[in-house]
């Protein structure tokens, strides 16, 4: 072993390039002959399109093509359903759609022929509100109706358990959309070449679904086409299978036979959609005066907007996902997801969890005050234990939720907080907290969850690693290098991480349900102990000693027990190559995780670990404006072992300001279907200036099934946020806000019927 | 539409060009100079990606006609430093978790750099202001106020 | 972005001169902060943009204390803000130019820029209006001043006539007993513009203010000056009830805006604050203790 590199706080892998500005983004690519396209969406939530006149378009000098629904293959792509196109056909279903494109030798020239476009539409009604998708008179979405998905789960007798609770309370709440708000708008570069293979530089969380999907919807093998991952600019769940950019730029290199880049502009990246899925909640549950949970009644309706992408499994975790949380056995849920006229909406850090871990953690600190209960203490009660089998099945190999509760506790002050007199001035201070849990890993997206490493060791020690997983920021490189480096005695800088490519890195899921440390790295420990274990056996040979006295110390193979019998790491890798039948070291690894597929009752252990997280915030509420400012934050992450405590942190810090933005700053705007406040400008994400020093705790549970005990973090940091800070305002000034966002306007609004009711 | 005749210093380089008029500073950064360091993130001066130093200020590029530099001197992320050579605040960023996706590092780090050339001992809360040109959306501002105030109290003998 | 001529005029004569040849067709272009947008998003798409970059004499910023400070139209806001005779003579309009937008587009925009777009959701008008400015116009016909209240007349639309530019903003030299606060209120900290401010000026007569301006901007079309409040506040000592029934007289006098940064009410209510505070914090009173 070498100085240790795992649990060390170092700087990303791609950090320098990074900081020099040197980093290839997609929309930095540039392939000789590249033209550029633009698109043209439609100003109307639902219409029919009669007919489109391009001809004054194709006419403008510079122009090389200009495409509509017609052209583009009639197979339909999608996650589930199928039912998108590469362009809308005849029909579009949302305010944004696209329903041509340009290509041409610049954006400017693209942009130009775009106004050219005559479209005739003849508007139909529209479905914009979910509440009424299921009445018999809605606007029809999908000829198939309205409901895209439903859900039903029952455990135990959940009336028994309301009916010998000793307290019962039902509230609805509702979420809404945020933005992912990646600093990248998506961009693709697509071209093809001699061989007629079609090769796409982009923007994405996983090549290989990306692959899938454009060989879907351009209706062609897939290995005719090649995925290459550019370095991405933020993700968040938007840039998995959903965004639809890149298969337009696909198509459009297919259709002009030349390099084509697709770079969206703010305004189109937001029009087209990739925001996370609103809710309305209804919960009731039911307690023990002692705090135990007795009863949970949960419906949801969910809203994908006009095409189902990933939504139906994020409503899915949005449903169940916390029962796992608490030591509950009786617990119904009926959860629906309908179709508006709207953008499509789907994957978003936290995957459905945020929206429930607001309900939830709302009504837990009601149900506290109902109890005269400490919200913190009836968290403690409920919660999951190490060792324990959850209500659906989950085997909850290690749990830190009680170390996170206790970290956050002290950290913010809790006790002494919640003790203080209430206030009575215009600013007026309060204390909330809430807690979560994540998968780490998860079967259900296919009924696969493994992971496969590939290792070389070149013929001077260092190491180059080929995977699929994907770095968008989190630091997935990072993490692999840093065990690859420790379990094979070499510096963390003689470690590369080569960009995924379908075309050479070993299929992969890619970064989603927080699965790449759980069993990337797990393969990458698998592939790096092989690797050693290779070399060891060369070193055996050429030192004359048994491979299992030798060890790797800072890229020097030596003898445990004689002293001088050692040799630098490079001339054993030469001495493979050329000794060993011509052969360097190059091995694989794979890593499937001994989970199954849940069952048709939604039933069984879908992922190898899970991640739990606290966090409490002390707000400040200044009662004449209805401005809420966040002060004080700690949130703690239990993600089994800090691989790099550095990236930890940053993941906690970062989801922490994103919940902020969601509950307290982001509001999306439509009107008639349409976004208002499609710049970031209108919708207005977190600044700096804005948030206060975040703080975070990490709790190490050291996970069984982890790799050296890790668990994934980051999307379980991003749960807690909102439900802490609803929490916060209800105990600064007696309002309970049960829909999201938290604006001005409903705090002085609560505030007031708060007097109202008082005087009355 | 005619062009315009521009000559400038670019990261300690000479340049002449003729650009249209109507050609952004991001632009013609990016797309003439290859210097694609300096990022778009919003085109409508929000979201500070897109930051350089003109003169000495930071500005945001894609609010500015490259006709407007004609005779200033520019300095891009790609001027503050290079390997083995990083600008102390490129290694602090490296150092303190500023960064994760890259995308908007650019800008803050000339934003960073604006603020110690006026500031060489700024207050969190001045650092938060500094920076409130630029939006990041994945380190929550820790780690970039860390890596700014790391800086200044190292430089500052604090 | 459309196409355009871009003219770079060496003097201001000349500048006067496309302004007049060009006319509906031309566009001063200042910082370009504003107007640059504008154009992108094809808000606007002038033939010839007359750019004022070459006009140094523009850029700058002169006090004596004789004749008060004037400010060339092309100074930047960060230049206003750095000033060392607007920070020790002018501290309000100091801090409101140091405080506006984000260091970038202070050091893009300037203060005549920011005044002829007349875009409601920024700081200067209000903050220059109770501090008595004037601006000076060039025009074909010579030159005219015209009070900083009566320059900005509508959403978007200055006094400006065809064929002229905004060339000053002077402002009365400072009085020992003249102070003023501005203040702005972003509907929530992520803002970028304010939803509404508020500046104050009144001359100090032993603890009594006289010749008060309280001016309220952002919450309206046009900067506001309340004057109802304004008398009211005239040779009355300043109270937390004084503070708090001149707040509620300038919500209740006020025309606001209502878009989708804020309804008509939320202003009112908004404007009330501000108001009440301001007041409270020049007589040296915490507001902080009980709402109004």
């Amino acid at each position: 072993m070498t100085s240790a590199i795992v649990g060390e706080p170092l700087p990303q892998v791609s950090a320098q390039e990074k900081t020099l500005g040197r980093a290839i983004y997609s929309g930095d690519v540039k392939v000789a002959g590249m033209l550029h396209a633009k698109l043209l969406r439609s100003p109307y939530s639902h219409a029919v399109i009669r007919s489109i006149d391009t001809s004054a378009a194709e006419a403008l000098p510079g122009v090389k093509a200009v495409v509509t629904g017609a052209d583009v293959p009639e197979r339909a792509w999608g996650v589930a359903h199928k039912q998108q196109h590469v362009l809308a056909r005849g029909l579009v279903r949302f305010a944004g759609e696209e329903v041509a494109a340009v290509v041409a030798v610049s954006e400017a020239v693209a942009q130009e022929a775009l106004d050219l476009i005559v479209v005739e539409y003849e508007e139909a009604g529209a479905l914009l509100d979910p509440e009424g998708a299921l009445d018999g008179g809605a606007p029809k979405v999908h000829a198939e109706g309205n409901l895209a998905d439903e859900i039903n789960i029952s455990r135990g007798d959940v009336e028994a358990g309301f009916a010998g609770a000793d307290i019962v309370h039902e509230a609805t709440y509702r979420t809404h959309s945020q933005y992912p708000g990646y600093m990248e708008p998506m961009a693709t570069v697509a071209a093809t070449d001699g061989t007629g293979k079609l090769t796409v530089w982009t923007s994405t969380q996983s090549v290989f679904l990306a692959r899938q999907r454009l060989a879907e919807a351009l209706d062609r093998p897939v290995s005719t086409i090649r995925v290459i991952q550019a370095t991405v600019g933020g993700g968040f769940g938007a840039k998995i299978v959903e965004e639809r950019s890149s298969v337009i730029a696909a198509f459009l290199a297919t259709v002009v036979d030349r390099p084509v880049r697709v770079g969206l502009s703010r305004l189109d990246d937001i029009q087209s959609g990739c925001f996370s899925v609103p809710t309305r909640i209804h919960l009731k549950m039911g307690m023990m005066r002692d705090g135990r949970i007795v009863a949970k009644d949960v419906q949801v309706l969910a809203d994908c907007g006009a095409y189902a992408g990933l939504a139906p499994e994020v409503m899915l975790v949005t449903a169940m996902r916390s029962d796992n949380m608490q030591r509950i056995e009786n617990v119904r849920t009926k959860a629906q997801l309908v179709y508006t006229h709207t953008m499509p909406r789907g994957a978003f850090r936290g995957f459905g969890g945020t929206q429930m871990s607001f309900a939830l953690n709302s009504h837990m600190a009601v149900m506290a005050d109902m109890l005269g209960m400490d919200a913190i203490e009836l968290h403690r009660k409920n919660a999951i234990r190490t060792g324990d089998v959850s209500v659906h099945g989950w085997n909850i190999g290690s749990c830190g939720l009680p170390e996170c509760l206790d970290q956050v506790q002290a950290a913010i002050g809790w006790d002494e907080k919640r003790a203080r007199p209430k206030g009575t001035g215009v600013l007026r201070r309060g204390v909330g907290m809430a807690a979560v849990m994540h998968v780490s890993g998860n079967r259900t997206m296919g009924n696969w969850d493994g992971s496969t490493v590939v290792l070389k060791v070149n013929e001077d020690g260092r190491a180059v690693i080929l995977t699929a997983e994907s770095d968008m920021g989190q630091g997935a490189n990072t993490m692999l290098s840093q065990i690859c480096a420790q379990e094979l005695g070499i510096p963390l800088s003689h470690v590369t991480v080569q960009a995924p490519d379908t075309d050479s890195a070993p299929y992969c899921l890619g970064s989603i349900a927080s699965r790449v440390t759980v069993n990337a790295g797990h393969a990458m420990l698998k592939a790096a102990r092989q690797a050693q274990g290779q070399i060891l056996e060369a070193a055996a040979e050429k030192l004359g000693c048994d491979a299992d006295e030798l060890s790797i110390v800072d890229g020097v193979v030596q003898s445990n027990k004689n002293g001088n019998l050692f040799a630098p790491l490079p001339e054993i890798c030469r001495y493979h190559i050329f000794r060993r039948g011509g052969e360097g070291i190059l091995v694989r690894a794979t890593h499937d995780p001994q989970t199954v597929m849940m069952d048709k009752d939604h039933y069984g252990n879908i992922a190898p670990a899970y991640s739990f997280a606290a966090q409490a915030v002390e707000v400040e509420v200044d009662t004449e404006t209805g401005q809420v400012r966040v002060v004080d934050t700690y949130l703690s992450d239990d993600c089994g072992k800090a691989i790099n405590p550095l990236a930890v942190h940053g993941q906690s810090n970062g989801a922490a300001v994103q919940s902020i933005g969601w509950t307290l700053y982001e509001h999306l705007q439509f009107e008639d279907g349409r976004v208002m406040n499609g710049n970031l400008a209108d919708y207005t994400m977190p600044t700096a200036e804005s948030v206060p020093t975040i703080q975070s705790g990490i709790v190490e549970s050291n996970d069984p099934n982890g790799p050296l005990g890790a668990k994934g973090a980051s999307e379980t940091a991003i749960l807690p946020g909102a439900p802490a800070i609803a929490n916060a305002v209800f105990d600064a000034i007696g309002v309970r806000i049960t829909d999201l966002p938290i604006t001005p306007e409903k705090i002085l609004a609560g505030l007031a019927a708060k007097e109202e009711s008082q005087h009355a | 539409m005619s062009g315009k005749r521009i000559s400038l210093i670019v990261n300690g380089e000479s340049v002449k060009a003729e650009v249209l008029v109507n050609r952004l500073l991001s632009d013609f950064l990016r797309d003439d100079l290859a210097l694609t360091g300096t990022k778009r993130g919003c085109e409508t001066g929000v979201c500070g990606a897109c930051s350089v130093l003109v003169d000495g200020d930071v500005v945001k590029s894609c609010l500015s006609l490259a006709a407007q530099v004609d005779g200033k001197t520019l300095t891009t992320v790609e001027g503050l430093g290079r390997i083995g050579d990083l600008h102390p605040l490129q290694e602090s960023f490296m150092a303190h978790g500023g960064l994760q996706c890259g995308y908007c590092t650019p800008g803050f780090l000339l934003a960073a750099a604006d603020l110690l050339s006026r500031n060489p001992d700024p207050q969190d809360a001045e650092i938060r202001e500094a920076l409130s040109g630029n939006l990041c959306r994945c380190t929550g501002y820790q780690g970039i106020v860390d890596a700014v105030r790391n800086v200044a109290e190292s430089t500052h003998g604090n | 972005m459309r196409e355009f001529e871009f003219l770079e005029p060496q003097t201001l004569t000349e500048a006067l001169a496309m302004m007049s040849e060009y006319e509906d067709d031309a566009c001063v272009y200042a910082g370009g902060t504003a107007l640059l947008l504008a154009m992108r998003q094809r808000m606007l798409s002038p033939g010839f943009v007359v750019s004022l970059g070459k006009l140094d004499e523009l850029r700058e910023i002169t006090f004596n204390p004789a004749e008060g400070l004037r400010i060339g139209a092309l100074a930047r806001h960060s230049d206003v803000a750095r000033a060392p005779d607007v920070q020790a003579h002018y501290p309000m309009l100091a801090g409101m130019a140091g405080g506006l937008a984000n260091p970038q587009v202070r050091n893009q925009g300037t203060i005549g820029g920011n005044l002829c777009y007349a875009d409601p959701a920024t700081d200067p008008p209000s903050c220059l209006i109770a501090m008595d400015a004037e601006v000076t116009i060039a025009g074909p016909g010579g030159e005219r001043r015209l009070p900083m209240r009566e320059f900005v007349v509508d959403f978007f639309t200055t006094a400006l006539e065809p064929g002229e530019i905004l060339t000053h903003i002077t402002l009365p030299p400072p009085r020992p007993d003249r102070t003023g606060l501005y203040r702005r209120h972003l509907r929530t900290p992520a803002e970028h513009r304010p939803v509404a401010n508020v500046a104050l000026t009144f001359r100090d007569v032993n603890g009594v203010p006289e010749d008060v301006r309280l001016v309220i901007g952002a919450a309206v079309p046009v900067a506001q000056s309340m004057t109802r409040a304004e008398d009211f506040l005239t040779a009355r000592a300043i109270t937390l009830d004084v503070a708090a029934e001149a707040a509620a007289m300038v919500a209740e006098d006020i025309d606001p805006i209502s878009d989708g940064r804020g309804e008509e009410a939320f202003r009112r209510q908004v404007v009330r604050a501000i108001t009440r505070r301001i007041l409270a914090e020049a007589a040296g009173l915490n507001w902080k203790d009980a709402a109004a």
